[in-house]
């Protein structure tokens, strides 16, 4: 088997017989890119109505369903009338922490069976009987890490707490996000994700995300 | 590794394609669709033409330092807890993944869509070895039922129309339906699900890999590219040397045009980017990920003549556009890559000895080089390649006889005058109605499918010396 050394090798090996075919640099990333975040962040603070307006009309292209809500307390009322319309019952929601909005007693007292998922480790055993009450659940309902107002773009980070197969497995996918998650552009995305150190970055469009309540003011997030 | 229709040539493929109605039908549908919505989505978008010059940049950049980036990538893949395999050819490629699949003790393997496992023959050697492989993407999905090979980069079944998948499917998952593609894509949504919860390999390509993070990056437009990076137990990723990029900032200008390219949306439905094996606290992703970096002639091309192939980022844009795949489709071209780059990369896997004759199966007209997001100059390349076969003898012998003579006749104008009158003498026995409707002996191919005009009474040279007389 070759090992990286034969196989880079043969890489030096090969670039070595040219110098290219014109001169050529990747991009330039920002210096301080913590410190542009915050100026750009301030920045969209100042121009989200505009951005909200953009992603609605981008996420409602690609299929979506935009719902809006003055209050978090709101949110439950929402998602039960998403459930109710398309008679769904099972729902499956990250961990209270990961959405930072515990949807299990408001909705439980709306009719609806949940399950949240945990925060942290669990057995292997507890793994697998989680992943078939995903696959059975109904309605998902996930946070949502950055919305994307150029392409109508959902970025959706999973992790501990915020398992990926709750937007995956069932029907239907409620994703909840406030106005300070809002980016203008897949550039201004690029820059936020660099500031954490999330193991994954899955992103997602619309499509599949046949409703998504948008709680905007106040925030539900910091 | 070729096809068993490569057995036939490529003008018999071609010409049974070409006599294939509802082929000529499903491809004029498709691949003006595809252009309509490409146009539109660059037409909304101002920044587009400079992006692409970036992504070219980009490309060109990244493959001046590709050891430092690939370098880099690898040890940020190891960093995170997954594990790197060196390919250099298809063969090796295979057996990586099978011994992957063989200690894990895997059966059922789920796979997104990927060329670069396709160029591997993936499939046949997994079936082999007792592990059976689900295509889940859907047009990859009807190919596997229909034990076909992919027709286009971007979408494999564009050769079938409604009616034959729901005709397959009837025949294949005893599933009746009608041609409606909702009703399509419920039955493949409903049959994949069981296959992505019980599957212990999920195996995929890369679009792209991120050399400062260690990121693989899905682009796919069903979300099964997700599932099979998710669900399965174990994760292969198989990846041509050329993908990787640099940075983040450099995926957003790729990301920003691939679709566009593509499909003509602004980005692709899901963007999946996949950091390595399940964390502590996570509740689901794979034990196992494994990143095979694949040769298979790309190398070799750092320095070759077909280094601005190496740029591709799989849109099948230029197959689009090409007059020649909208008439013939993928298959006649025999090889896993179709279209205009697929020539390309077919020399580059195969050997130029591969396309002695799909080097030709071009009009060079430029539309694909217009077309392409980094602005490869597939035109040039092909001229490169029909120099090749010529230099290396690989074109048959009376095509070799009849250039040569006729460049060395190019380079004696006196001898070249000449033969002017003489070829007026020789063509008579020939010619009908002011042309040549049939040639004898090999010539005859010439005239198989198009007359040939006769040689002028009077050639320019001829008529221009005696404009000169009467000045």
């Amino acid at each position: 088997m070759t090992s990286r050394a034969e196989f880079l090798g043969r890489i030096r090996a090969e670039m070595a017989r040219t110098p290219g075919l014109f001169p050529a640099t990747p991009s330039v990333r920002p210096a301080r890119p913590r410190e542009r975040l915050d100026v750009l962040r301030r920045e969209l603070s100042e121009r989200w109505p505009e951005s909200l307006a953009r992603f609605v009309r981008e996420f409602e292209r690609v299929g979506g369903v935009f719902h809006r809500v003055a209050r978090v307390a709101q949110v439950p009322d929402v998602i039960a009338a998403i459930a109710a319309e398309r008679e769904m019952r099972k729902v499956v929601s990250w961990h209270p922490d990961a959405l930072r909005l515990d949807l299990a007693g408001p909705l439980s007292g709306r009719g609806l069976q949940v399950s949240t998922m945990p925060g942290g480790e669990v057995t292997a055993a507890e793994r697998e009987r989680l992943r078939g009450v995903a696959a059975a659940a109904e309605l998902g309902v996930t946070g949502v890490d950055l919305a994307v107002a150029e392409t109508g773009t959902l970025v959706v980070v999973s992790g501990a707490g915020r398992p990926r197969s709750t937007s995956l497995l069932p029907a239907c996918h409620a994703a909840v996000f406030d106005r300070d998650v809002l980016v203008e552009s897949l550039a201004q995305a690029g820059l936020s994700s660099k500031r954490g150190t999330r193991v994954r970055r899955p992103t997602r469009g619309g499509r599949r995300s046949t409703s998504s309540p948008a709680p905007v003011a106040p925030p539900i997030s910091s | 590794m070729s096809d068993p229709d490569l057995a036939t040539p490529f003008r018999e493929r071609a010409s049974r394609a070409l006599g294939d109605a509802f082929l000529k039908e499903a491809l004029t549908i498709a691949t003006t669709k595809f252009i309509t919505l490409r146009q539109e989505a660059f037409g909304d978008y101002p920044e587009g033409e400079e992006l692409r010059d970036r992504a070219r940049a980009i490309k060109e950049a990244t493959l001046q330092h590709l050891d430092q980036h690939l370098e880099r990538l690898i040890d940020n893949v190891e960093r995170r807890g997954g594990h790197v395999h060196y390919a250099n050819t298809a063969e090796d490629a295979r057996r990586i993944v099978l011994d992957i699949a063989r200690r894990s003790g895997a059966r059922l393997a789920v796979k997104s869509k990927s060329m670069a496992t396709e160029e591997i023959h993936l499939n046949e050697a997994l079936e082999a070895a007792g592990v059976t492989p689900i295509e889940t993407d859907l047009g990859e999905y009807i190919i596997q039922l229909a034990h076909e090979r992919p027709s286009h980069i971007i979408a494999p079944a564009i050769h079938k129309t409604k009616g034959q998948v729901a005709e397959l499917f009837a025949r294949e998952l005893k599933r009746e339906t009608r041609p409606d593609p909702e009703m399509l894509t419920r039955i493949a949504r409903e049959e994949l699900r069981e296959k992505f919860l019980q599957a212990d390999l999920g195996i995929t390509g890369a679009n792209f890999a991120v050399a400062e993070t260690g990121t693989v990056v899905l682009v796919t437009n069903e979300g099964n590219g997700r599932m099979a990076t998710s669900l399965p137990r174990v994760h292969v990723a198989v990846m041509g040397v050329e993908k990787v990029v640099p940075s983040m900032t450099d995926l957003a200008v790729f990301l920003a045009i691939l679709a566009k390219s593509a499909t003509g949306q602004k980005l692709s439905v899901y963007t999946s980017l996949v950091d390595g094996p399940r964390r502590s606290g996570e509740l689901e992703g794979p034990e196992e990920f494994h990143l095979v970096l694949l040769d298979n002639g790309r190398i070799k091309q750092i320095a070759g003549t077909l280094r601005e192939a190496l740029y591709c980022l799989r849109c099948g844009a230029c197959l689009n556009v090409c007059p020649v795949y909208r008439q013939i489709g993928g298959h006649a071209y025999g090889y896993t890559y179709p279209g205009p780059i697929g020539i390309l990369l077919t020399a580059m896997l195969e050997g130029p000895e591969s396309v002695k004759d799909l080097a030709h199966a071009s009009s060079l007209c430029g539309a694909c080089a217009d077309a392409c997001p980094v602005r490869i100059d597939i035109p040039r390349m092909l001229i490169e390649l029909r120099k090749e076969v010529v230099e290396r003898r690989i074109a048959p012998w009376p095509e070799r006889v009849v250039f040569g003579a006729f460049g060395w006749l190019l380079r004696h104008p006196a001898l070249y005058r000449l033969s002017a009158p003489i070829a007026r003498l020789l063509q008579r026995p020939f010619a009908r109605g002011g042309r040549i409707p049939r040639l004898p002996l090999f010539f005859g191919d010439w005239t198989r499918t198009r007359d040939l005009p006769i040689v002028a009474a009077r050639t320019f040279q001829e008529r221009w010396a005696e404009l000169e007389r009467r000045r």
